[in-house]
């Protein structure tokens, strides 16, 4: 049986084939064979044998992201759902802001109607302490203010709406 | 080196407060630190407690728990009231304050002492004395320790604004580059670097509006910049029987933005001479205060050798570790006990220091985006174990990192044989340190450690900013093989969750899918299609 996984990193996509192959893997990176021993350990790590030697490694699973921990460093890796792959853009990149992580609004720096320009600051947020100026996307009106000065917000709540120029 | 006379043997009587129960008054590593030296001492723990945090190590670890207010520190941990209700409910003798959150708070604990509760801490008044900027630089000046030369600035008018000549003849006095403070300050908050006669003005008018916006006072001092300084603090502890001792320093010049990331001991600028030196300074600031408990004299050393008091911290300190391991102490223990009437458990000549240590502190922020905060579940955690490794951590496996609190999530702390070894262990360490789910600065620590400058123990409070100034992840290294692993892990945990020939497996662990179904779409089997 053999599973073809299409994983994404920053803009680069791999088409990987995987099929197992005895104990050992054979996988199919973009079309070039690499033959793999890796098992999974009883603590739920990964061990693999490469000519440099065995390799540790974890890994977990968040969303459509698998996450990667090898000597240090975490690779994120997603692996998008082909059917779903158009909604990608609506999410992130658009006019509006959007809290990226729960915290409280400290200050709003804008008011409806007032211009801005892409990269000005129009609020200041706080979560664990620190403070965090949002900028703007895109240059344009401000539409919408959602919140206030001391309001908490959960993620992905609407902050700051801009009707963009373009 | 110091008037310490030999507590020896310690008389009975000297336990003039015994303590039977202690509430710890805090969260995370430092309240799970707390907690193991009382239960090892025998002492029953109370931990307190926010509604978000009732299944935290901290409050899963104490004999008993009680939640005292709502996630926001300023309704539960800062909520001194609610805290010392709990501890008379709980029938505790003693709070032990952590740092942070109330643990340099002068009034919490004159009130803890107003009931009869014991404060696991210096007195009320050597806390305020310290927390006042300018009183304590008086105060050591008059001990003999020398301090950063500069003075106080005189009252700006109503709308905030100094006389300026006044202001420039102060700072020509002390000399420039000078560094403009607020005397109520911390943080950073209300602190200027100021290089030119004709910026100093504006900079004390800003300094003056962020101090008394920030912490209600804007009193502000000039004092003169020392370049290229290094933060070296040494760990004084003092008894109620006149005793003070230090157990040497740590060498804490790795910060980002007055922020301490990397701290070790010994320092790799001091000499024995210069030790000695440093060390009966901060001896006399100990005793100039009647210090009382763990506290920390921190001193600027300049790339000349000269020293100066910088801030006392009335407080076990967050890096304490480091000088555990290399002398052998128990800091916690010995705070505890102290504060029960007993004489130091050691005295001067009996405090050595052995091999080498160094603290990571391990952060949950994502070094490559402003250092933001990263929250959420810890998804997987393997921390690093072996031979002179010690992990102090206040989370688990499957535990959330919330936006209100401190992002630091854990300590790493290494102990070898000399500073090579240490370091060696360190970035040894780091690397089977796996935390998934929350980004962590763990490889951001790892260049630290392996930057040539760091190597060379040429370190000073500007290191980062000199030497890793746009870090970026040199992830493009094993990405390969990481993608070969997350393949066959995503085989593999498919294979288990639902079975590839389309059988669910019963036996098999739960599969984070919802419906074998909905995820089919995410990819094709070559067999089906």
């Amino acid at each position: 049986m053999t599973l073809l996984l299409q994983f994404k990193t920053g803009d680069e996509s791999y088409h990987v084939d995987i099929s197992p192959d005895g104990d050992d893997w054979l996988l199919k990176i973009d079309g070039r064979e690499a033959p793999l021993q890796a098992t999974r350990g009883k603590d739920g790590s990964w061990l693999v044998d490469t000519h440099q030697g065995r390799r540790k490694l974890w890994v977990a699973v968040q969303g459509d992201e698998r996450l990667v921990f090898c000597d240090g460093r975490v690779h994120r890796l997603r692996l998008p759902d082909p059917e779903h792959a158009d909604d990608e853009e609506e999410i992130s990149g658009g006019p509006n802001l959007i809290a990226d992580m729960p915290g409280k609004v400290v200050q709003t720096l804008v008011k409806p109607g007032d211009e801005v320009s892409e990269g000005q600051a129009v609020i200041i947020m706080e979560s664990m302490k620190m403070e965090t100026e949002l900028l703007a996307a895109v240059t344009g009106v401000v539409a919408q203010v959602h919140v206030s000065s001391g309001q908490v917000v959960a993620q992905g709540d609407a902050l700051v709406d801009i009707d963009s120029n373009d | 080196m110091t008037t310490n006379k030999s507590p020896n043997p310690p008389a009975p009587e000297t336990v003039t407060r015994p303590i039977a129960r202690v509430l710890v008054a805090n969260r995370g590593e430092i309240a799970v630190r707390v907690i193991r030296a009382c239960r090892e001492l025998g002492i029953g723990t109370v931990a307190v407690c926010s509604e978000v945090d009732r299944h935290a190590l901290h409050a899963e670890m104490a004999d008993i728990a009680v939640t005292v207010g709502p996630a926001e520190p300023g309704e539960s941990y800062l909520r001194a009231d609610r805290i010392l209700e709990a501890a008379k409910a709980t029938d505790s003798d003693a709070i032990h304050p952590g740092y942070g959150f109330l643990a340099e708070n002068a009034e919490f604990a004159r009130a803890c002492a107003d009931a009869g509760v014991v404060f696991i801490g210096p007195a009320a008044e050597v806390i305020e004395q310290m927390g006042e900027k300018t009183a304590a630089r008086a105060i050591m000046q008059k001990a003999g320790v020398p301090v950063v030369p500069g003075d106080l600035l005189p009252e700006p008018d109503a709308d905030g604004k100094f006389p300026a000549e006044e202001v420039l003849a102060i700072a020509r006095k002390v000399g420039f580059p000078v560094m403009v403070k607020a005397a109520f300050g911390g943080g950073g908050k209300g602190m200027r670097q100021v290089e030119s006669e004709d910026k100093v003005v504006a900079a004390c008018e800003a300094a003056y509006r962020e101090a008394l916006g920030a912490f209600g006072n804007g009193t502000v001092y000039i004092e003169r910049f020392i370049e290229h300084p290094r933060h070296v603090e040494f760990q004084i502890f003092g008894d109620n029987h006149g005793n003070a001792v230090h157990l040497f320093e740590r060498e804490c010049s790795i910060q980002r933005r007055h922020q301490k990331i990397i701290e070790e001991t010994p320092s790799p600028a001091l000499n024995p001479e210069l030790r000695e030196k440093m060390g009966a300074a901060a001896v006399a600031a100990a005793q100039a205060v009647g210090y009382q408990g763990a506290g920390t004299v921190e001193f600027l050393l300049g790339p000349t050798g000269e020293f100066f008091f910088l801030e006392m911290n009335t407080r076990l300190q967050v890096e304490h570790p480091v000088t555990e391991l290399v002398t052998g102490a128990d800091l916690v223990r010995a705070q505890i006990r102290v504060a029960e009437g007993r004489p130091l458990p050691w005295t001067q000549d009996e405090i050595t220091c052995r091999g080498h240590a160094i603290e990571c502190r391990v952060y949950a922020e994502d070094p490559e985006n402003g250092f933001m905060p990263s929250l959420g579940p810890i998804l997987l955690l393997n921390e690093p174990s072996g031979p002179g490794v010690r992990i102090d951590s206040g989370v688990r496996q499957g535990d959330e990192v919330s936006m209100y609190y401190d992002p630091m999530i854990a300590k790493l702390s290494l102990h070898g044989q000399d500073r090579a070894a240490a370091i060696d262990r360190a970035v040894t360490a780091l690397k089977d340190y796996a935390v998934l789910g929350v980004t962590t600065n763990v490889e951001y620590l790892i260049a630290i450690l392996q930057e040539q400058a760091f190597l060379d123990g040429d370190l000073h409070t500007g290191f980062l900013v000199e030497h890793l100034p746009d870090w970026g992840s040199s992830r493009d290294q094993d990405e390969g093989l990481a993608l070969a692993v997350a393949s066959v892990a995503e085989y593999d945990r498919l294979q288990r969750g639902l079975g590839l020939s389309g059988t669910p497996d019963p036996g098999a662990p739960t599969p984070a899918l919802t419906s074998p179904w909905t995820n089919l779409g995410r990819f094709r089997l070559s067999g089906l299609g």
